[in-house]
């Protein structure tokens, strides 16, 4: 599927928010993955063409970042963080029962097309571990139960809300949020109470690190 | 210690020095100096693998670390800018560097597949000596090293070997920095970073070879040379570049009289450290379907003769036509060689008719030629082209035709230099210039010159400013004159870039009508009286001035020459039908090195050596003689200026025929400082200056082409950039024009697929000139600057 004229002039409008053009490519990658569900050589040569880059140097961005996918993802991406603190919590147990319930493998989607896996690294949301995002929505506090319980919902489609977020939509969705960040979909406080405990207590005993 | 010029500046002046220590000693060094070279200057040798003088530090492989006082972790000395004061320790005097130093190579080894024996670097690579010079003499590592797929063609010349990749983006910044083809991308960052391009991308450069050179591992390697010779078992053997005016220092390798590799040899002054992909592999053509015997006409047929019978036949027909004869001197030759042609032409047959112009020519150019080029020193050089404010192009693509002008302009260009092409669109090298384009219909420069911007005049009348010409200037009628008389206006500095590696020297060694060597006047008396005393002749010995160009063609045509001697001429290059004209003459001599249009006609063929075969001289653009020496020593064949000499012999008349003698004769005549030629300057003829209603042709050669000289390298063909028409979307729509285009000249048509192109000005379209496919003088019958229709493709008619 060809990227469209309208994701072109779109991605033209993403590049004059820049002072410098060549700083939109991530947001227009995101526009690009938000159409064709994965970064294809077609996405790559539009995102080039806009900014007047070789499409390599666009390669060479798209591979770098892992949020950037050269596969089809389908509906729903599941990262599950198994990075030190959410593992020993209990991510590592997150992420077989999540391979178990959905058929699909780290980087890759299930069979139905509907879950597409991957490990991902720390979340700076360790207080709430483990968790595991859905289209890159916070779930936080999972367990084994409770993630494939989210998976269930999804596949019902019933209406799943993210703890710290808006309620899921998709993939592609999400990608055009971060695309075009200013649908409001973002706004939601990204940190609770509890993520800002230890701060408080710190800032009560009037503590200070050790160089300060 | 390269110090680079503020642009403007006349000429480097070393800035404030400043004292750094390094293992105890200390030097001054000017500010701004790394500490890698700080160190060099020493001769203290840190590793490196990423350090390269000619590109930005990036400190990307960390082999060169070092300790530096008062900073607690060890740095990186090639991205290190030195302060005053500062104590360096390298590895000889620091532990911490030392270790520091083991640890990178160690790590730098841990994914590297050690395939030394079967790597085409082995024995000349800085991974296999710096691994041995400071690595740990054991590797610690058991795992699985990285695999790949190998190799893989970043382009259909490069292959790349994944594995072999330490990360240095050496490669990448060439593409990016140098060639301003950032095509090559280091990938999949994280531990499956590696080199590659773009999916359906590949390597489109014409510089692509530099990066095989550069790698200081085997992991980029050209599909000509992979595993073909091991670097111990090559003679390596300095040469100049036969293949264009820019004059790059080559270095050419072989084994068992095969050569298997050139590579760029550094000349500062000149090519820096880089070549083209042409000088760099188009030298098969040397050691594949060579003439090897003479040959001789019988009953119509060319029959093999001996050399003597051959040279007996040559000389009895060209002494019977004597004064009559044309003398053709193509753009391969060198000075010794051309200084050959025009000695035998003048004092043994009685002529002046001689022309090395083996292209589009005019009066124009000649007298341009004659007054202000020949024999002139060097007027403009590269480091003045780095730091001109300005500079002009007027006819001149300089990355198809001078890739190192182009290298050398776009150096320029990223400190500041402004480039204006006059010309009829912005092309792919001017964008990387970060060029301007003057838009010029073909053939109306003049005008175009006459009328610049108020901007660019002043910017021309700057102290610095170049105004550079290409040869095709020629084809388009007061143009040269325009281009003189704006220098002269303005001031600024004017050179005159020829194509071909042999025009300059031909000229200055005076293959040219009426222009003896030196650029000496054929009608003065002194540089008459010189000459002829020189050649032990008469003054009244010497001809009166002959005929050139369009002129001589004419003469050929109309039956007043009755034979010619023709050596090394691209038929492709001629846009009149001279080569057909040549066979209606009485008498051909041919000195070739390959079969040829000329040898299919010519009644006397004599082989003749190649560059690799013979030593001599080339002058590059600026005027710079560019001596190279012969890398075969037992070559069987003679030079152009050893056969002259044997046909002079056989009648009766000697003339020096080795380069130690042609050099020690032009030696003895010295430059010339006399009167010369005046320039005439010449208007925009009236059928050119009509351009209504069909379109112009603007064309040239590319510089990966259909020459003669590029023959036998597949992989390099296969580099070259597909053939298209391009035109402006106005003029595609003024003809209804699709995807294809027939364009139709009075010779024929050819069809070609269409590229628009916004930045071309309506009523143009341009082919390349010598390509697959479209050959425009042979095709079309016509070249840069004439009228052609142009139409939408026929369905199946493709040329
Ligand atoms: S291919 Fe060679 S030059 Fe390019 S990054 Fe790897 S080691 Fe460096
Ligand atoms: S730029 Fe010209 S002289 Fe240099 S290598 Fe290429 S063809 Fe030869
Ligand atoms: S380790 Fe999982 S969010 Fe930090
Ligand atoms: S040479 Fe210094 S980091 Fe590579």
């Amino acid at each position: 599927m060809p990227i469209s004229d309208s994701t072109r002039e779109q991605m033209r409008e993403i590049a004059a928010r820049y002072p410098s053009a060549r700083s939109a490519l991530l947001p227009m990658l995101h526009l690009a993955q938000s159409e064709e569900d994965e970064i294809t050589t077609d996405g790559i040569n539009a995102c080039a063409e806009v900014l007047d880059i070789t499409p390599a140097e666009v390669t060479a961005v798209a591979t770098f970042y892992t949020m950037y996918k050269r596969e089809r993802v389908g509906k729903h991406h599941i990262g599950v963080c198994t990075n030190t603190l959410c593992g020993l919590l209990g991510g590592d147990a997150v992420w077989d029962s999540l391979v178990e319930a959905t058929g699909a493998g780290h980087n890759t989607a299930s069979p139905d097309g509907e879950f597409f896996l991957e490990r991902i690294e720390c979340q700076a949301a360790c207080t709430h571990a483990p968790v595991m995002t859905v289209d890159w929505e916070f779930m936080d506090d999972v367990t084994p139960g409770s993630a494939v319980e989210v998976i269930e919902s999804l596949r019902r489609g019933e209406s799943v809300q993210a703890t710290r977020g808006p309620a899921i939509r998709d993939f592609q969705a999400t990608e055009r949020t971060l695309a075009f960040p200013d649908d409001g979909l973002a706004d939601a406080p990204s940190v609770d109470d509890k993520m800002l405990a230890g701060l408080q207590i710190a800032k009560e005993r009037g503590m200070t690190g050790g160089n300060a | 210690m390269t110090i680079t010029n503020e642009p403007g500046a006349d000429v480097a002046v070393p800035s404030e020095l400043i004292t750094v220590i390094v293992d105890g000693v200390a030097i001054g060094v000017p500010k701004g100096t790394l500490a890698i070279r700080a160190a060099e200057m020493l001769g203290i040798e840190i590793p490196r693998f990423c350090d390269h003088p000619l590109l930005d530090p990036v400190a990307a492989c960390r082999a060169c670390l070092v300790e530096i006082e008062g900073v607690p972790k060890p740095q990186p000395a090639c991205a290190q800018v030195v302060s005053d004061g500062m104590q360096i320790k390298t590895q000889f005097s620091s532990d911490v560097a030392r270790e520091a130093q083991e640890g990178v190579m160690e790590f730098l080894l841990l994914n590297h597949p050690l395939d030394c024996p079967v790597c085409d670097k082995g024995g000349e690579c800085p991974l296999q000596n710096q691994a041995m010079s400071v690595g740990r003499p054991e590797s610690r590592f058991t795992l699985d090293k990285r695999e790949f797929e190998k190799p893989i063609n970043v382009s259909a010349q490069i292959l790349l070997d994944r594995e072999r990749c330490v990360s240095c983006a050496r490669c990448t910044r060439f593409a990016d920095q140098i060639a301003g083809d950032p095509m090559l991308e280091l990938l999949e960052r994280g531990a499956q970073q590696q080199v590659g391009t773009a999916d359906d991308e590949p390597f489109d450069s014409y510089f692509s070879g530099n990066t095989i050179q550069i790698c200081p591992v085997g992991a980029l390697t050209s599909a000509t040379y992979r595993f073909r010779a091991r670097p111990f078992d090559l003679v390596s053997v300095p040469t100049a570049c036969e293949h264009c005016a820019s004059g790059c220092s080559l270095r050419t390798d072989y084994r068992r009289s095969t050569i298997t590799r050139r590579l760029a040899w550094d000349d500062p002054e000149v090519n820096e450290e880089w070549n083209c992909d042409k000088g760099r592999f188009a030298f098969p053509y040397m050691q594949q379907g060579r003439l090897e015997w003479p040959l001789i006409r019988e009953d119509g047929e060319l029959r093999t003769a001996s050399w003597p019978e051959a040279i007996d036949v040559a000389a009895r027909g060209l002494q019977a036509a004597g004064k009559d004869t044309a003398v053709l001197v193509g753009g391969r030759s060198t000075v010794e060689d051309a200084y050959a042609y025009q000695r035998f032409a003048r004092a043994v047959l009685g002529t002046d008719n001689i022309d090395f112009r083996a292209r589009a020519n005019s009066a124009e150019e000649h007298s341009f030629l004659a007054s202000r080029v020949a024999g002139t020193p060097v007027q403009v050089e590269y480091s003045d082209l780095e730091s001109a404010p300005t500079v002009l192009l007027v006819s001149f693509e300089p990355e198809d035709e001078s890739p190192i002008v182009f290298l050398r302009l776009r150096k320029a260009s990223r400190t500041g230099t402004r480039v204006y092409s006059v010309g009829s669109g912005t092309t792919r090298g001017l964008e990387k210039m970060a060029g301007t384009c003057i838009p010029a219909l073909p053939g109306r420069e003049a005008d175009v010159l006459a009328s610049l911007p108020a901007d660019v005049r002043d910017a021309l009348a700057e102290p610095g400013a170049v105004i550079m010409v290409g040869e095709r200037a020629a084809a388009s009628s007061g143009t040269l004159t325009a281009v003189v008389e704006l220098a002269e206006s303005t001031g600024a500095a004017l050179a005159w870039v020829p194509r071909r590696a042999g025009e300059r020297g031909a000229l200055d060694a005076g293959a040219l009508a009426g222009v003896l060597p030196g650029g000496r006047p054929l009608t003065d008396a002194i540089a008459r009286n010189s000459i002829a005393q020189a050649w032990g002749l008469a003054e009244s010995d010497l001809p009166r001035p002959g005929l050139s160009g369009v002129e001589l063609h004419d003469a050929i045509t109309e039956g007043r020459i009755s034979a010619a001697l023709v050596g090394g001429v691209e038929p492709a290059d001629y846009p009149l039908d001279a080569v057909e004209a040549l066979g209606d003459l009485d008498f051909v001599v041919s000195l070739e090195n390959h079969h040829s249009a000329v040898t299919e006609l010519a009644d006397v063929v004599l082989p003749v050596a190649v560059v690799s075969e013979k030593s001599g001289t080339f002058v590059d653009w600026e005027g710079r003689p560019r001596p190279f020496g012969q890398v075969f020593r037992d070559a069987m064949m003679g030079s152009d200026a050893y056969v002259l000499g044997m046909l002079a012999s056989a009648l009766d008349r000697a003339q020096p025929s080795t380069v130690t003698d042609i050099r020690a004769e032009l030696g003895r005549l010295g430059p010339w400082t006399g009167s010369r030629i005046p320039f005439e300057p010449a208007r925009v003829d009236s059928a050119q200056a009509d351009t209504t209603g069909e379109v112009r042709l603007d064309s040239w050669r590319l510089l990966l082409d259909l020459g003669v000289m590029q023959e036998g390298d597949p992989h390099l063909a296969a580099t070259a950039r597909p053939t298209v028409a391009r035109m402006s979307p106005g003029t595609a729509q003024r003809f209804a024009i699709g995807t294809h285009v027939r364009i139709e000249g009075p010779g024929g048509f050819v069809q070609l697929p269409v590229e628009l192109d916004e930045s071309m000005i309506d009523g143009v379209v341009w082919t390349p000139m010598n390509s697959e496919g479209c050959r425009v003088y042979r095709d079309l019958g016509v070249g840069y600057g004439h009228a052609v229709s142009i139409a939408p493709a026929t369905e199946g008619g493709s040329a």
